[in-house]
């Protein structure tokens, strides 16, 4: 007999830790009782799902049998103590009551641990509920005192008040601590999801910033420039022309701080300055009078952090869409100026212009982007018409004064 | 002898191709370097060569567009720094492309399999039309901006012409006649470079100086056995049609 009831606990047990596990699963729980159950359940928060889900996992079985013993042993003992002081009670009366009461404010209690979201969503439908199912009995009762148990309607009517407060009493009393459990339960929850959402959005953030960082190593490792740089490279060498060495030591300056800035997440204007410089000089030699530049970075401003590569990439960008399409070629200018509290570094190509720029969409969104991870709102990234071509401006909140 | 015209935009690579198709090639003859994709179909248009080697991306026309122009006037060969898109585009049709930096071994091939085609029995060149069309829809950045305002100065005037009114263009060394109905004008920009921004449906090359709205034409007249002419439908004009274009009126 007891082992049959343990099984079919046992059992039941297991279903319901599979609901709570998976709530998909609660339409194929046992018809009846135990299906409605399941569907209650599986309609609870993932959080709550969760708490339950270890609670009950952390009670199971003979645990769980265990402390439900230990719990009405304790009724059991108040119902002594009942006894006790109030004599009138017999000793069966004042056991019963104590553990029927002690098992009503366990289960309030229960539910209110695991339920409270919805406890909190409908305290006042609830103390609505004692307002109106309370008063009602206490009349019902009163009415069937006088009806069918013959009592004088006027001690009755005496009694009415007491009655009522005693009612509205007991339920606010069995009501009061369940509610301040949820209130209790529903702060730790609110701030278990919020730190789940602070969480999930510095895992945003990070993830955003690797991704564009392996956006720019894709980038910037385009076979078109090496394979275009070492044929110009190829061809030099084999006259052996003077320009030959020099094109290499550029493109190994180039190569070199461009790995090392791929490592790091911001690096002075001085040092993007100079990779974006050794980076023209390559695409001098291959482009010819076809291309001119000059880069012009005040010494006050040399020191200030940028993201790593952004202006890099504005500056391929004003090759590939500006000047490599351009029937006259045109020139890339780069400048930086302190004002006003920001920092703004321009990227101007004297090319075909905005108009006629397709496709260089994502590399500036890029851009973009990675100013405002880094230094929020206050950054940016602009285009303007030039006078011809594309002026792209990078503005940067300064980081103090004379920096 | 065999002519060939290259269209590259860098001039060490330029310098490159030049330099081993010599060596690869010694009877073949280049006949006109070119440094963009406006000045190659010009070119080709003067010298008619029998091989284009072509560059894809250059200023102006591209190197799709000229292969486009070129149809079978000659054969092509795309030579192109390393693209996925296009390395998978040409390995699965006809043409034949070179990768960038050009290398001996490579070109070689080529080379020999112009040859094949030149001399088995001069045959038409393949026609590359859809396939050109595939990769210009699958290569990014490659579609041609439109043209939709010219700019003529007119006296102290500069003068705001819809392209979809011009009659006809006609190059005039640096310049282009613009004709309309019923006024014309010259724009500072020589007709090769104004072409790669006309919709070619829409503005025919009759001739390597002249393209014409083809709304206008009335009709194609005979002259000879040889030549045809154009005439407009609002203008007394008579348009010679060059014999690389004939094709264009033959039914």
């Amino acid at each position: 007999m007891w082992r049959r009831m343990a099984d079919w606990h046992r059992e039941w047990e297991d279903e319901l830790l599979g609901v709570l596990a998976q709530p998909a699963s609660a339409t194929t729980a046992q018809a009846g009782y135990r299906r409605r159950m399941a569907r209650t359940i599986a309609t609870l928060s993932p959080i709550e799902r969760q708490q339950l889900h270890d609670f009950s996992l952390a009670h199971r079985g003979r645990r769980g049998y265990w402390a439900l013993a230990k719990l009405l042993m304790l009724f059991s003992l108040g119902g002594v103590l009942m006894h006790v002081f109030l004599p009138r009670m017999g000793w069966f009366a004042a056991i019963a009551t104590a553990n029927v009461l002690g098992v009503t404010l366990l289960l309030a209690v229960f539910s209110a641990w695991f339920n409270y979201r919805r406890l909190i969503d409908r305290r006042w439908k609830l103390v609505r509920r004692i307002f109106t199912y309370g008063p009602a009995t206490v009349l019902a009762l009163s009415a069937y005192k006088v009806w069918f148990l013959d009592m004088p309607a006027a001690q009755v009517l005496d009694d009415l008040p007491r009655f009522l407060g005693m009612m509205l009493g007991v339920c606010l009393l069995a009501l009061l601590p369940q509610l301040a459990v949820s209130m209790l339960r529903y702060r730790q929850y609110e701030m278990l999801t919020e730190q789940l959402q602070a969480e999930a959005e510095r895992e945003r953030l990070a993830r955003e910033l690797s991704e564009s960082q392996l956006r720019l190593l894709r980038a910037q490792i385009e076979p078109h420039f090496l394979f275009n740089t070492l044929g110009a490279v190829q061809q030099l060498a084999q006259h052996g022309a003077p320009r030959a060495a020099v094109l290499t030591a550029n493109l190994i300056t180039f190569l070199r701080s461009s790995m090392s800035d791929m490592r790091s997440e911001q690096v002075s204007l001085a040092t993007e300055f100079g990779l974006v410089e050794s980076y023209l000089k390559v695409m001098q030699v291959r482009m010819g009078d076809r291309l001119r530049y000059t880069l012009s970075l005040p010494p006050a401003l040399e020191a200030v952090q940028v993201p790593s590569m952004i202006l890099l990439t504005l500056a391929e960008n004003a090759i590939k869409h500006g000047i490599e399409p351009s029937l006259r070629g045109g020139a890339v200018n780069l400048s930086a100026d302190a004002d006003g509290g920001v920092v703004r570094i321009r990227v101007e190509d004297g090319g075909v212009g905005m108009s006629t720029t397709p496709g260089a969409g994502t590399g500036l969104e890029n851009v973009g982007h990675r100013l405002k991870l880094t230094f929020g709102e206050a950054a940016g990234l602009a285009l303007e018409e030039g006078d011809p071509g594309l002026v792209a401006v990078v503005t940067i909140p300064c980081p103090k004064a004379g920096a | 002898m065999t002519t060939v015209l290259i269209a590259e935009d860098e001039p060490l690579m330029r310098e490159r191709l030049l330099e081993m198709l010599a060596v690869a090639w010694p009877e073949a003859r280049v006949v006109l370097v070119a440094e963009n994709g406006n000045d190659a179909w010009d070119g080709f248009l003067d010298c008619e060569p029998d091989v284009a080697f072509l560059d894809i991306r250059m200023p102006g026309l591209s190197g799709l567009e000229v292969a486009e122009r070129i149809g079978k006037l000659a054969h092509v060969v795309f030579v192109t720094a390393y693209d996925q898109y296009a390395v998978d585009a040409f390995d699965a049709g006809a043409v034949d492309y070179v990768l960038k930096p050009v290398q001996a071994d490579r070109l070689d091939k080529a080379v020999a399999r112009l040859r094949e085609k030149l001399d088995s029995d001069k045959r038409a060149p393949d026609d590359l039309g859809d396939l050109l069309q595939h990769l210009k829809s699958a290569l990014p950045g490659m579609r041609q901006e439109r043209t939709k305002w010219l700019k003529a100065s007119v006296g102290r005037q500069i003068r705001l012409i819809d392209v979809d009114e011009v009659l006809f263009f006609q190059s005039d060394s640096k310049y282009t006649r613009v004709v309309l109905r019923d006024s014309e004008a010259l724009v500072r920009m020589p007709l090769k470079d104004l072409l790669s921004g006309l919709d070619r449906d829409k503005f025919w090359q009759i001739h390597r100086g002249t393209v014409v709205n083809a709304g206008a034409i009335a009709a194609a007249e005979r002259i000879d056995a040889e030549r045809l002419q154009v005439l407009l439908r609002d203008c007394d004009e008579k348009l010679p049609v060059s014999r690389t274009f004939a094709h264009l009126f033959r039914d």
